[in-house]
């Protein structure tokens, strides 16, 4: 379980600027629905973009506080 | 030892188009990201594997190395690893799959 201030903190530390929407799937905050929007995404692949939420998520999916995750990334101007 | 975990990774992937690595096999899928994705390529009637890699952690462990990514299931198309439906989705949105699987099957 995860709040979503703790998600979020998680994800400025790599990414400042970002812009952190979260979606609880099952109820039991572990199952996320995650959009981030940051410019860091930009000229990045779609696969490259989600490499960088789950790296800054790295901690919290390791000691399972997050389960499953469905992610949304892109820049300012895409949102 | 590590590496034939490697070339065992690289004769599924070549041997097959469309390759699921995930949660469960074909018949009894584990995991509702797993199932999604089978569903995901129902859609366009090619024929698909899906190897169950929760049976096997070093080779879930040496396929999270290789790819540098996190979670299951992983997809690869024609040797080529796509992550999954979080990206195949908006692909398919931009009709990017249909051509991509036309010229993985040569049809």
């Amino acid at each position: 379980m995860i709040t979503t201030d703790v998600l979020t903190g998680y994800i400025l530390k790599s990414m400042p600027d970002a812009v952190v929407t979260v979606v609880d799937r099952t109820g039991t905050m572990d199952h996320l629905k995650v959009s981030v929007v940051s410019d860091a995404f930009k000229g990045k692949n779609l696969l490259d973009r989600h490499r960088l939420i789950y790296q800054a998520l790295d901690v919290p999916m390791k000691d399972g506080r997050i389960h499953a995750l469905e992610l949304k990334a892109r820049t300012k101007d895409e949102a | 030892m590590a590496d034939s975990i490697e070339e065992e990774i690289q004769k599924e992937v070549n041997a097959h188009k469309i390759l699921i690595y995930g949660k469960g096999t074909k018949t009894m899928p584990m995991c509702g990201f797993t199932r999604e994705t089978m569903q995901f390529f129902d859609r366009y009637g090619y024929p698909y594997e899906v190897i169950d890699v929760l049976s096997q952690p070093a080779k879930r462990e040496t396929l999270t190395k290789m790819t540098n990514w996190p979670t299951l299931p992983k997809v690869f198309i024609n040797g080529t690893f796509y992550g999954d439906t979080d990206i195949l989705d908006p692909m398919a949105a931009k009709g990017e799959i249909e051509p991509l699987l036309k010229k993985a099957f040569g049809k």
